[in-house]
């Protein structure tokens, strides 16, 4: 990558066309004034004259010539049809099989969407409890992952391409050594894995090699202190949770567990909307999370305030074990009080959450206030543990191979030499292991630094299986074959054993099903495996490394390392949709920044961008600021995964690694000092204002409507139709998780532009979540607000075209006809709600064929030149169109599910015929609570917000 | 102001004859753009740009009008999804040789389909009825509201090698979504290639009945976003 380049910007189109940015750049190049010189002397004197005016003179007549290529004859194309056609198979006809997608050990219960043999888009299974349909942003990308044109496509022997049969003998070498030392000396480290299928390969190894060993490790449930429950031992059932008090935890924010919990409060506020109990969310956390944003009622408190704050909780409720009385201040008092109300009216409904990297202690007395009060069994319970092996951690593999007792490394699915805590020295001592082996999606760090790098099957074309966030057990099926030279992990741990089977007959054997039992399984995506027992080791709290976050340092600064929201602890680095999507609470996206408190930015003088080093227990890490509203003052953030220095053209050099402060111990130091110089960094929080409104809007309780508007006079008829498809957005449950941004990503075909275009405002989202605050930027009020495109009736982007490009359907929607489109944007200028995106550039023609074999066949890829915006996913609406006409019927409530809708875990849009009184949309429509966005433009959009609740209490 | 006098000092600029070059030069002109407008259009109009009627060279000289008229095949025996989905399909190469493994089975011409079978290897037809990337098509409606398959691709069954039948391009599609009436046609007969004889009141008559029967509404058919998405 040349100086001065961004990184993740596109690569130039493999037609080897570069662009400029406008012809005066071009013009004033010195390389092109050199050209010209030596080939026309004559014009190269006159040049530098060229004026605005003759350029635009040339650039009519180009223009206007331009239009001669419509004359074109279309190309010749080629039609290949199948030598034998598979079973059922329906060309145009998207086909759906039951998968799943695991990470941090949890797994994702999915239905994966495929045309003609290829995935084309993943969706929540709607059957399965831990889904209900709904998704993550992660998972979301997860299947563009599947179509990285970074993969590691073949193995490699130290750096060099070589093939499985070279690899294949060598383990056979490994595997005499190994029956003839019990496997003394061998070493297997993966991520953090639940899948039965693989722990009984382990187990199997194990067993037959007593003397090796077996460590599993993840740079956020062993070290981040994520505030995730990511090695889950109690299991929240936010659905039945009338009250909950959180202390710094956050089960509403991304990860795995998202979905599950984000679903289960969707239910409960959904139940508290319609008068059924209460949904109450108390939250004490130093920094803002989307847990604390929805909450009624949010304590801005340093992460070493938890404990006294759970103590005097305890003693507010007369529970034992809050000992002697903490000294509070009066807002924390207010709060305790306030959670202590809630939780003794609430009794058997209410819920006390301790995050995971808290102390032990705290955690017990959380659970024995829950005991107390009769919520243990009902909003949370002990998660059972499956037997199988038991890992040992990566801190006993450092202190093994600094005693030099590690000859052999199998690293699979994991990179410790890019997240490994410093402390380990773990780059240092895995340079002196014998035999490296690393297996894993792309040559990432550890990969190059390994002997052998392997290339490892995608999740989405492999067979596997996994625990749901429901403990559930599902089946991973393969919805393509895979296209490289790969193998899955099942594959690579049954060659290790020299007896290398296929994948599917690997996990079929773990579950021992007869036929029907398995179609059926396969069909539905889980196994109805029973429950494990519950063991009495498992009841008591997991024995594990307790990071607490450092605190009552010298300097008062309180320093949080977390993944971060969007590509997690690095290992989606390489997806530009994760990379592009703008961070929940910062919007920033392509990289990542040091989070400070406005008062703290303040006091050193600090604005955003400002380089800072940030000094903890003798590490430091540079990175641009960033100022947070609601932050603790002086609490300091920042966000894992960034700074990769390999693994994908991606990944590679966005933001700065926060690795160096992982595992620090509580008593160090954080510094922050002020360097020279500043850092961009790329943040959408600005970029498509609207004018001034009352954007989001807040009612006190459930029962309270919007004050009536007046309806505003219009010169416009209405517009009467049926169907008139309309959306509602419910900002009381929406918790700005960005997973409809990624799936409207998915389904639409959106390109990402990389860093410097989002820089210049031109990211293409069709859907964006807007924030806002209000009031002192200490402690404000925080809001999400997703914003597609409206479909006004009376659409102002309609009236400005000059071409009929953006024109109105009978059934409501604003369409946009990309091939009359001509680019004079000037239907974005007129619209309010800021939308519609240009297509500055090809974003799309110098594609990789991967990554053009992933995009939605239902959906135009746009060209250069041409506006786009939401659609409300017309070929969604199409189908069911085409479906009911069939059948002549009408297309009926919840048979157009819109790509946004279908991801949401809160149910937080709904879309559907609004000529209808009886639809899901109508209802929510008149429910009180709805207003138009920017009314006084009297656009009458169809898509309308309902107002946030700022209270959770049931109505007395 | 200045009188005329300073100017008669002056040399005539033009000649005398440049207004008559001015008036050729704008008649020209204008001539010629109407020239290239007409042309452009005549050119787009045109069916070297339409494909209309112009035969493609294929892998396999297959020829429909044997297929059709001479044996009998119906199309759906090869075009098989054209009922359930958007695609009408082409046969996969196990279909055709489900006779010629038994029939011409040594013939020259056949010769792609028999290597396609031995080496899995698909033919590679070129596409005849191609419509924009951004024209997104549904075989299956049409199909099941009665537009039979010669009101597209014309007398199928009398093309010893295919050819496009009418130009594919916005205005014939439209012809039809705004008008239906006399294009619509009992399903069971939508693969009939021989003119159904009916008068062209006849066919309205019936076009009128189905279109109430189905609520198809000419008025909703030609929105831009029937086809584009």
């Amino acid at each position: 990558m040349s100086d001065g380049e961004q990184p993740g910007d596109r690569a130039p189109p493999a037609t080897g066309r570069q662009f400029w940015r406008s012809l005066d750049e071009l013009i004033d190049e010195p390389a092109f004034q050199a050209r010209l010189a030596r080939r026309f002397p004559a014009i190269a004197r006159h040049a530098g004259d060229w004026r605005r005016r003759d350029i635009l003179k040339c650039l009519g007549g180009a223009v206007a010539l331009a239009g001669l290529d419509g004359c074109e004859r279309a190309p010749d194309e080629e039609a290949l049809p199948f030598v034998e056609a598979p079973e059922g198979h329906v060309p145009g006809i998207a086909r759906s099989y039951a998968t799943a997608f695991e990470y941090e050990g949890i797994a994702q219960p999915l239905i994966g969407k495929t045309r003609e043999g290829r995935p084309i888009k993943l969706e929540g299974n709607p059957q399965h409890p831990a889904s209900r349909g709904a998704t993550d942003a992660i998972t979301q990308a997860a299947l563009l992952g599947l179509y990285d044109p970074d993969r590691s496509a073949a193995p490699r022997r130290l750096g060099a391409p070589a093939d499985w049969a070279l690899f294949d003998t060598e383990l056979a070498a490994l595997r005499e050594r190994l029956d003839s030392t019990q496997g003394s000396g061998f070493r297997l480290l993966t991520g953090s894995t639940r899948s039965p299928t693989l722990l009984r390969q382990i187990g199997a190894l194990l067993e037959r090699w007593p003397r090796a060993r077996w460590h599993a490790w993840s740079p956020v449930a062993d070290g981040a202190g994520s505030g995730l429950p990511a090695r889950q031992t109690r299991r929240l059932h936010l659905g039945e949770a009338h009250a909950t008090v959180a202390f710094d935890a956050d089960p509403l924010g991304p990860g795995p567990l998202q979905t599950w919990h984000a679903t289960g409060w969707g239910q409960r506020r959904r139940a508290y909307q319609a008068g059924d109990g209460a949904a109450q969310l108390l939250v004490a956390e130093p920094t803002p999370t989307l847990t604390g944003i929805i909450a009624g009622e949010r304590l801005i408190a340093r992460a070493d305030r938890m404990e006294p704050l759970l103590r005097a909780l305890a003693r507010a409720l007369g529970v034992s074990g809050g000992g002697s009385a903490p000294r509070l201040s009066p807002a924390e008092q207010a709060f305790v009080a306030q959670a202590a109300k809630a939780l003794d009216e609430q009794r058997g409904h209410g819920l006390v959450l301790v995050a995971e990297h808290h102390a032990p202690e705290l955690q017990a007395l959380a659970r024995q206030i829950d005991a107390a009060l009769g919520n243990l069994g009902r909003t949370s319970e002990l998660a059972a543990q499956r037997g199988g092996p038991t890992a040992a951690s990566l801190a006993e593999l450092a202190r093994d191979m600094a005693a030099r007792q590690v000859e052999t490394l199998f690293v699979l699915e994991a990179n410790p030499l890019y997240a490994a805590p410093p402390a380990l020295q773990f780059n240092r001592l895995f340079a002196r292991v014998k035999q490296r082996i690393h297996a894993g999606l792309h040559v990432d760090e550890t990969g190059a630094a390994s002997h052998w790098h392997l290339p490892l099957a995608h999740a989405l074309e492999s067979w596997s299986d996994g625990e749901a966030a429901d403990g559930s057990i599902l089946l991973a099926q393969p919805l393509v074959r895979p296209w490289m030279n790969v193998r899955s992990r099942h594959e690579l741990l049954s060659g290790l054993l020299g007896d290398p089977t296929p994948d599917r007959a690997l996990v079929r054997a773990t579950w021992a099903l007869d036929g029907p039992q398995w179609a059926a399984a396969l069909v539905q995506g889980w196994v109805d495996a029973p429950p494990p027992a519950q063991s009495a080791a498992s009841a008591s709290p997991e024995e594990r490394p307790v990071l607490r976050t450092s605190s009552a340092s010298a300097t008062g600064l309180s320093l949080l390392v977390r993944p971060d929201p969007s590509i997690w602890d690095g290992s989606f680095a390489s997806n530009p949709w994760l990379q592009e999507t703008p961070k929940p609470l910062t919007k920033i996206t392509w990289g990542n920044a040091v989070h400070i408190s406005p008062a703290l930015a303040e006091e050193r003088g600090l604005a955003n961008g400002d380089l800072v080093r940030l000094e903890a227990g003798g590490h430091s890490v540079t990175g641009p600021v960033w100022i947070v509203p609601g932050q603790e003052r002086d609490t300091v953030l920042v966000h894992l995964g960034h700074g990769r220095s390999a693994g994908s053209r991606v990944a590679e050099g966005v933001g700065f690694s926060a690795t160096p402060l992982l595992g620090l111990s509580p008593d160090a130091d954080v510094r922050l000092t002020r360097m020279e110089g500043r850092d961009e960094v790329v943040t959408t929080q600005a970029h498509f204002r609207m004018e001034p409104d009352e954007f989001v809007r807040f009612v006190e309780t459930a029962a309270d409507p919007l004050p009536p508007e007046e309806p505003r006079p219009s010169f416009y008829p209405p517009q009467e139709s049926k169907p008139a498809w309309g959306m509602a957005i419910d900002l009381d449950l929406c918790i700005g998780c960005n997973a409809c941004v990624v799936a409207c990503v998915a389904e639409n075909n959106v390109p990402m532009v990389g860093k410097k275009q989002v820089a210049k405002g031109r990211e293409m989202h069709w859907l964006r979540v807007d924030r806002y605050h209000s009031g002192s930027p200490d402690d404000p009020e925080h809001a999400f607000q997703p914003v597609p495109c409206m479909h006004c009736e009376n659409a102002p982007c309609e009236m400005g075209c000059p071409v009929n490009a953006a024109v109105h359907s009978p059934d409501g929607l604003n369409l946009q006809v990309y091939n009359r489109c001509i680019g004079t944007r000037t239907c974005s200028a007129y619209c309010p709600y800021k939308v519609r995106r240009f297509n500055w550039f090809d974003y799309t023609g110098g594609d990789p064929p991967e990554l053009k074999a992933q995009r939605n066949p239902d959906v135009t890829v746009r060209q250069r030149g041409v506006m786009e915006k939401c659609t409300y996913c017309i070929q969604r609406i199409s189908d069911a169109r085409i479906a009911a006409k069939k059948e002549d019927r009408p297309i009926a409530d919840g048979e157009v599910v819109t790509a946004c809708q279908a991801a949401c875990p809160t149910q937080a849009i709904v879309f559907g015929d609004v000529s209808e009184a009886d639809t899901q949309v109508s209802r929510k429509k008149a429910t009180g609570r709805d207003y138009d966005l920017l009314a006084e433009a009297n656009t009458r959009p169809r898509t309308t917000y309902q107002a946030r609740i700022r209270k959770g209490e049931r109505p007395a | 102001m200045q009188t005329g006098q300073g100017r008669s000092e002056l040399a005539q600029v033009f000649p005398p004859a440049a207004d008559t070059f001015l008036r050729f030069a704008v008649v020209g002109i204008a001539l010629l753009l109407l020239g290239l407008a007409l042309g452009g259009w005549e050119f787009a109009e045109s069916t070297y740009v339409t494909q209309e009627g112009w035969v493609e060279a294929q892998p396999v000289p297959f020829s429909h009008r044997h297929h059709v008229s001479d044996d009998g095949m119906d199309c759906r025996y090869c075009h098989t999804s054209v009922e359930e989905g958007p695609h009408a399909g082409l046969p996969p190469t196990h279909t055709c040789m489900t006779c010629h493994s038994q029939i011409w089975t040594g013939a020259d011409p056949l010769a792609p389909v028999r290597q396609s079978q031995q080496t899995g290897e698909p033919i590679r037809w070129r596409r005849v009825a191609q419509l924009p990337d951004y024209v997104y098509f549904d075989h299956s409606i049409h199909i099941d509201r009665g537009v039979g398959c010669v009101e597209c691709h014309g007398r199928v069954d009398q093309m010893p090698l295919t050819w496009r039948a009418k130009p594919f391009q916005m205005e014939f599609c439209l012809d039809c979504h705004r008008d239906p009436e006399a294009r619509l046609r009992p399903p069971q007969l939508v693969t009939r290639m021989e003119p159904l004889g009916w008068s062209e009141a006849q066919a309205r008559a019936f076009g009128r009945r189905v279109m109430a029967e189905h609520a198809i509404d000419p008025g909703l058919l030609d929105n831009c976003g029937i086809c584009h998405r």
